[in-house]
């Protein structure tokens, strides 16, 4: 199905794409940043879920809670592009917004619950 | 040197010298060990990781009439209770177990753990229990909520703590895996290792040679006690020169009061796919009775190793891919079979640090004081696999 294609041509709405994670056979992820008129943004979700596409929002972000978290730094495994470390002299925790992608790997790895979604 | 007593009495006047072994460690690269053993009398040490095998006996007090509980839940997690009338002991893995038809999505990530931090935070658990009617404990059933104040004992009894070095655990396979050291990602996506390394309070005595059962030491900002040796305790493990184990090696049971623990060392922690499990903080104070002390103590990452474990072969015994040392851990990369990979501690570094802080500073105000062992540890267990399964069932063949 090419999704990003029909949105251009059908709504009129840019897909830049973030990440992607789609093979055959196989439930895919896209996360996508979408440019568009706000009326037809809406109509373009409308159809996207009619085609069973769980749709949720990204612009969303990532929040740690620093009172729950141990610094143990499993999630900064998981993490693809580095937006989770740990400081190499302290071993704490850090987080640098700009560079997370909110692909939500590290909210079911915290083994204390300590990071969620948030907008 | 110097003995424990002599040690103890620095302790009550104040005069005491303790260092954590990070301390120790940058002491002796600069002014040597002979130095260092002359001016330090404590070196404290500390780690803050999950430690599964940790549980906690609760004894209730009876109600009237008296009931011999034969099944109980805290908050939904079962408590063993096959033994005295009214002692539980609740497993810090045990998962939450709803009843049939039952499908709360709140409280699915819970277990054991999460229950033990409940109560030492001074939170009121829920209880349910059924009883054995008998003539002299008529009550067949009972429900209330307890605190940590409204029952008699609530101790720790850890039957495996402080493992003296782990495993480096990877995936080898094409599908990601859920394990007990976190996700493991396909195609060797990350690496998870769960030591402190040069922190890890066995490893900077690796003979156990300060150690022994009674010792005191340092519980979730309690004071326990080293109780005996701690089950899959395994000294014999391969070593290298300096005498640190190649591998899993020895271990330790704890046990210390939790009505006494703080609630910031003691997490209830869920691993998603695996289970829940309980991560502590435990600090060990080794006292600098000779120069061996500190020059075992002034072990270093890079010379403490760690064998790669792959966890998509599902086997007791494992395919490894070599060894690899703390330092290369720490950094966040290593190389295996010529491919850079992330890697990811689970044992809290920050954390451990702060436990060997918190420690120093009770043995320097005095508040904390050293114990003879009452007894050695044993250096000789073997490791012994369960291979004789189906053995009686197939002699009873005719």
């Amino acid at each position: 199905m090419p999704i990003t294609y029909r949105l251009a041509k059908e709504f009129n709405v840019a897909a830049n794409i973030i990440r992607a994670q789609v093979a055959p056979d196989r439930v895919g992820k896209l996360v996508v940043e979408l440019i568009g008129d706000i009326d037809q943004m809406d109509a373009a979700m409308e159809w996207m879920e009619s085609l069973d596409i769980d749709v949720s929002s990204a612009n969303r972000e990532i929040s740690i809670d620093e009172a729950s978290c141990v610094h143990c730094g499993l999630c900064t495994g998981v993490c693809p592009t580095g937006a989770l470390s740990l400081h190499p002299e302290t071993f704490r925790l850090e987080f640098a917004r700009s560079r997370c992608v909110v692909c939500e790997q590290c909210v079911p790895t915290c083994p204390v619950q300590a990071i969620s979604t948030s907008f | 040197m110097r003995s424990i007593a002599e040690i103890n009495d620095k302790i009550r006047s104040g005069q005491v010298t303790v260092w954590t072994a990070e301390e120790l460690k940058a002491q002796v690269a600069t002014i040597g060990i002979q130095a260092a053993a002359a001016r330090v009398d404590v070196v404290v040490t500390g780690t803050f990781e999950p430690m599964e095998a940790s549980g906690a006996f609760l004894n209730l007090g009876q109600t009237d009439p008296p009931i011999k509980i034969r099944r109980c839940w805290l908050d939904g997690v079962p408590a063993y209770a096959g033994f005295g009338a009214v002692d539980l002991y609740l497993g810090a893995s045990h998962p939450v177990e709803f009843a049939d038809g039952e499908a709360p999505d709140e409280g699915r990530d819970r277990g054991g753990g999460h229950v033990i931090e409940s109560l030492i935070a001074g939170r009121s658990v829920q209880l349910r229990a059924i009883g054995h009617v008998t003539d002299c404990y008529p009550r067949g059933s009972f429900e209330t909520s307890i605190s940590r104040d409204t029952i008699n004992q609530f101790y720790l009894y850890n039957p495996r703590n402080l493992y003296q070095n782990f495993i480096v655990g990877v995936n080898g396979g094409d599908r990601p895996l859920n394990t007990y050291l976190g996700p493991l990602q396909p195609n060797l996506g990350n690496a998870v290792y769960v030591s402190g390394g040069a922190l890890s309070p066995l490893l900077n005595d690796p003979e156990l040679r300060l150690l022994g059962i009674g010792s005191r030491i340092w519980l979730a900002g309690s004071q326990g006690y080293i109780a005996w040796e701690g089950t899959q305790h395994f000294p014999l493990q391969k070593r290298l020169p300096n005498q640190t184990p190649i591998g899993p090696a020895a271990t330790l049971a704890l046990v210390g009061d939790a009505k006494q623990m703080q609630a910031q060392w003691v997490r209830g922690c869920y691993f998603k796919g695996y289970g829940p499990s309980l991560m502590l903080g435990v600090g060990v104070p080794l006292p600098v009775v000779d120069e061996a002390v500190v020059a075992r103590c002034a072990v270093k990452d890079e010379e403490i190793v760690a064998p790669i474990v792959d966890f998509s072969i599902p086997r007791r015994v494992r395919p490894t891919f070599g060894l690899v040392n703390y330092a290369q851990l720490k950094s966040g990369r290593i190389e295996i079979d010529g491919k850079l990979v992330r890697t990811a501690p689970l044992t809290s570094l920050a954390l451990s640090r702060q436990v060997s802080e918190a420690l120093k500073l009770e043995i320097q105000q005095g508040r904390f004081l050293l114990s003879e062992a009452v007894a050695p540890l044993p250096s000789d267990r073997t490791f012994i696999p369960q291979d004789r399964w189906g053995q009686i069932g197939m002699e009873s063949e005719p």
